[in-house]
C-alpha cells in the first residue's frame, strides 16, 4: 500500500482570525482563505485546512473535542486507494467524497482521509553545507540571508496522543502497511508508511484516555539555518517558544517546536533520517537524554562586551 | 516575619475587561505570571500549565484565552481552565489547577504583585 505521508491535516478551531495568521506567521501560504477559515499550503501543496469548530461538513469530533478533526492521507494512487477501500471496509465504514476520496476512522478514533497524493515533486536544493573535504555550497553562494523567504516545504508529520499504543500501531501496521522504524518503549512508535523513506510521518505517545488528540505537527525545512532563522522570526512575532530548537536523536531531525491555537504544538523540522526496510528499529526507554542529542534555548540577540554607543 | 516583595504589573487600565496579559516578573525574557480580567474582576495565575509542571501556556504574546475569551487555554495541548477558579475542565490536566498569585490593588488602581521575600 503505497501511502506517501499526510498531505493535509484538518482542524475545527473557535477563532478563524487567529488560526489563520498564526499559520500565515508559520510561513505557510494562504489558499481560498477567509472569515470561513481557508487552506494554508506549504511548498509541495501539502496543507493545514482550517475551518470552523462547528463546520457540518466536518467528521465527528473525538470524545475529547480535540481540535484535530481529521487527518487526510495523501497515496500514489487509484490502485492504493482501492485497496485502502477493501480493507478498511471489512470491519468499519468506508465513505467516498464527492472529490473521489475515501473516509474512515483509526481504531483510536481518529478520523482519516485517503486521497491520491497532492503533493507536487519539488526540485529545490537542501541546505549547502561547506566543509573541508566536501565543498556543498557553490562558490560565492553566501550561507546567510537573513531576508531570504521562507516557507515550509511539505508536511512532515503529526503525533497523536492515544490510550493504547499497541493497539493503534496495531492498526498501522497490519491495515496500512505502515512499518515501525523505532520505538520509545511504554511510550509509542514512529510509523513510516510504505510510500516514504522518512524516519517517520507518525508518531504515537500512550498517554490517559481524557488526552486523546493531537500533539504536534510540523512541516520540513530547507534546512537547520531554516529552523533557525524561521524560529526566530515566529519569536519575534511574539509566539512562544516550547522546546527547541534542538536536534532528536530518533530520525536526527532538527526541531523547534511552538505553543498554537490548535490545542496542540506546531514545530519546525529539517533534516531527518531516511530509512527503508534493511533499517532495523531501535528501541530505548523515553528520557530527556534519548530525546534529544542537543537543546538550546533562545534568547534575545547579543554581542559580547554590548553594542557599541 | 515575614517579608514580602511587591511588584507593579500594571494599571488596571492597562488590561481591558475581557482580555488577558502576561508579565515577565524575573526579567528573563519569558512571562512567568499573567492576568485575566473578566466581569470586572481580577484574577492572575503562574504562567505554568500544570500537565508538564512549568510549561508556559499562551500562544502568543498575552494570548491565554479561548477564541470567545470564556476559558483560559493552554496553548501547548488545549487544556481548558476556568478563570475565576484555574481549575482544569477539560483536557490535559483534568482535575488540577493553575497556582493562583495574590495581588493587590492600589486606590489609584496600580496592580500589585505579592511575592515572598526569597
Ligand atoms: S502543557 Fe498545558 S495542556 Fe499540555
Ligand atoms: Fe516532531
Amino acid at each position: 500500500m503505497k501511502i506517501i505521508g499526510p498531505d493535509a491535516l484538518v482542524f475545527g478551531v473557535d477563532d478563524i482570525a487567529a488560526a489563520s495568521q498564526y499559520l500565515i506567521d508559520y510561513g505557510l501560504q494562504a489558499v481560498d482563505a477567509g472569515p470561513h477559515g481557508g487552506r494554508f499550503e506549504a511548498l509541495d501543496g501539502t496543507a493545514i485546512i482550517v475551518t470552523r469548530q462547528d463546520d457540518p461538513s466536518l467528521p465527528a469530533p473525538l470524545p475529547t473535542n480535540a481540535p484535530l478533526r481529521k487527518t487526510i492521507y495523501g497515496v500514489a494512487d487509484q490502485a492504493t486507494l482501492d485497496a485502502i477501500a477493501a480493507e478498511l471496509s471489512k470491519d468499519r465504514e468506508v465513505r467516498r467524497l464527492d472529490d473521489g476520496s475515501l473516509e474512515s476512522v483509526d481504531d483510536m478514533g481518529f478520523a482519516l482521509g485517503f486521497q491520491i497524493t497532492v503533493r507536487r515533486p519539488l526540485d529545490l536544493p537542501s541546505e549547502r553545507v561547506n566543509a573541508p573535504g566536501d565543498h556543498a555550497r557553490p562558490v560565492n553562494d553566501v550561507g546567510v540571508d537573513e531576508d531570504r523567504v521562507i516557507i515550509p516545504r511539505s508536511l512532515s508529520h503529526v503525533v497523536y496522543f492515544v490510550p493504547d499504543a499497541a493497539k493503534a500501531e496495531t492498526f498501522y501496521v497490519e491495515r496500512l502497511g505502515f512499518r515501525c522504524t523505532d520505538r520509545f518503549i511504554g511510550t509509542g512508535p514512529f510509523l513510516q508508511p510504505a510510500g516514504t523513506l522518512d524516519h517517520h510521518t507518525l508518531f504515537m505517545i500512550e498517554t490517559p484516555p481524557f488526552m486523546l488528540g493531537c500533539e504536534h505537527f510540523t512541516f520540513h525545512m530547507g534546512g537547520p539555518s531554516e529552523v533557525l532563522l524561521a524560529g526566530t522570526r515566529f519569536v519575534n512575532k511574539g509566539y512562544e517558544s516550547f522546546w527547541g530548537p534542538g536536534r532528536h536523536k530518533f530520525g536526527s531531525n532538527w526541531f523547534w517546536y511552538f505553543n498554537s491555537p490548535f490545542g496542540c504544538h506546531v514545530e519546525y523540522d529539517a533534516d531527518m533520517d531516511l530509512h527503508d526496510e534493511e533499517w532495523e528499529a531501535r528501541e530505548a526507554p523515553i528520557s530527556a537524554d534519548a530525546s534529544q542529542a542537543f537543546l538550546f534555548q533562545y534568547r534575545e540577540k547579543w554581542i559580547p562586551g554590548g553594542d557599541p554607543q | 516575619m515575614e517579608t514580602m516583595n511587591l511588584i507593579e504589573l500594571c494599571h488596571l487600565d492597562e488590561i481591558a475587561e475581557g482580555t488577558s496579559r502576561g508579565f515577565d516578573t524575573s526579567g528573563r525574557g519569558r512571562d512567568t505570571v499573567f492576568l485575566v480580567r473578566q466581569n470586572g474582576e481580577l484574577f492572575g495565575y503562574r504562567n505554568a500549565c500544570p500537565h508538564y509542571g512549568t510549561t508556559p501556556m499562551a500562544w502568543r504574546k498575552d494570548a491565554y484565552l479561548s477564541g470567545d475569551g470564556s476559558r483560559i487555554v493552554c496553548a501547548a495541548h488545549g487544556a481548558q481552565f476556568d478563570i475565576a477558579t484555574g481549575e482544569c475542565l477539560q483536557g490535559a490536566c483534568l482535575g488540577q489547577s493553575l497556582t493562583p498569585v495574590r495581588l493587590t490593588i492600589t486606590d489609584d488602581g496600580r496592580i500589585l504583585l505579592e511575592q515572598d521575600a526569597q
